[in-house]
């Protein structure tokens, strides 16, 4: 049996934990490696509910050193990585006039660095195996550029530069990269909004709603998929319409 | 034949196996600049593929980048590499 080794990051997250399931049911032949930092219990019962198909790694992806570990031990297990699936975020708004330079470093080292780190590390394997599909999740605010987000977005919308410029680096190795920009996900990062926040974001969505965590996985499912082996270097919107 | 020239062979069919080249690996002279014009007109992305390569088949790390570009020049520089390593 040839198994498709995937490494989804931010897997205990509502979108990467999605994201897992969605592979999990693609194929039997899909084994999932989920990311983890110190939130645990989503992905822990992912891997309960899928035994000998799924495994916790710890990965923090700031850290050059934890992608290191966390891509040795999978090479380790089971000698080739297919599929990295960079979805960990994070993302702390403020106005720039009243931004720490902290929130503006931790927002960029985890949405934009985490990105660069994973990319390079998964690189030497992919370049040997001769191929592979890394898949960005950006965010409708690299394209969108809203206020109060000048650290997301600015992170999201290099990492759509980064996914852009290394589509070009690596196309004729057989590798393909590719970026998901989600809108307004139902995910936990919604939760924080009051009900009128909900209202005035539902008001800038052409259909009316939010989007499912499921409807973003189905297109990092796509772009990972066989079928999808001349797409690279695309930015994909999931957002309900917004542009 | 000798362990080096037998090298050499290895080096020159990884070469166009992994670049996929369209020529023959016995086309290929030892001396012959793999970078620039005047020679097999390799360019950045090959060399990262064939510092992989490299890596895996003869166990040659070429990490630092200075170290690379020395290494990369030629056939023969790539056999004299592994065998100094």
């Amino acid at each position: 049996m040839n198994l498709r080794i995937i490494l989804v990051t931010g897997a205990n997250g509502g979108l990467g934990t999605a994201i897992a399931r969605m592979f999990l049911e693609e194929s039997p032949d899909n084994f999932v490696w989920l990311g983890v930092n110190n939130r645990r219990e989503r992905a822990e019962k992912l891997a309960a509910e899928n035994p000998g198909r799924c495994r916790l790694v710890p990965l923090e992806v700031t850290r050059p050193g934890a992608w290191q570990s966390a891509v040795a031990e999978i090479l380790a297990a089971q000698g080739r990585v297919d599929v990295l699936v960079n979805n960990a975020g994070r993302h702390e708004d403020a106005l720039l006039a009243q931004m720490a330079p902290e929130t503006w470093s931790r927002v960029l080292a985890v949405n934009l660095d985490g990105v660069f780190h994973g990319c390079q590390t998964v690189m030497p394997a992919m370049i040997s195996q001769r191929n592979g599909r890394i898949i960005n999740v950006a965010s409708l605010s690299a394209l969108l550029a809203p206020p109060g987000q000048t650290n997301y977005a600015a992170a999201k919308a290099g990492v759509v530069a980064l996914t852009q410029s290394l589509a070009k680096e690596v196309a004729r190795i057989g590798i393909t990269v590719n970026a998901v920009c989600p809108g307004y996900v139902d995910t936990g990062s919604l939760a924080g909004l009051d009900d009128e926040a909900r209202r005035q974001a539902l008001a800038k969505i052409p259909m009316r709603r939010f989007g499912r965590p499921e409807e973003v996985a189905a297109a990092v499912r796509f772009l990972a998929c066989a079928e999808a082996s001349y797409i690279t270097g695309s930015v994909l919107k999931i957002d309900g319409g917004i542009f | 034949m000798s362990t080096s020239t037998e090298l050499k062979g290895q080096i020159k069919r990884l070469l166009v196996e992994n670049l996929m080249l369209q020529i023959s690996p016995e086309e290929i002279g030892d001396d012959q600049p793999l970078f620039g014009p005047n020679g097999l007109g390799l360019d950045s992305v090959d060399a990262l593929q064939l510092v992989v390569a490299l890596d895996k088949n003869h166990g040659l790390k070429l990490s630092d980048a200075g170290v690379a570009r020395k290494t990369l020049q030629t056939v023969n520089t790539i056999a004299a590499a592994i065998e100094g390593s």
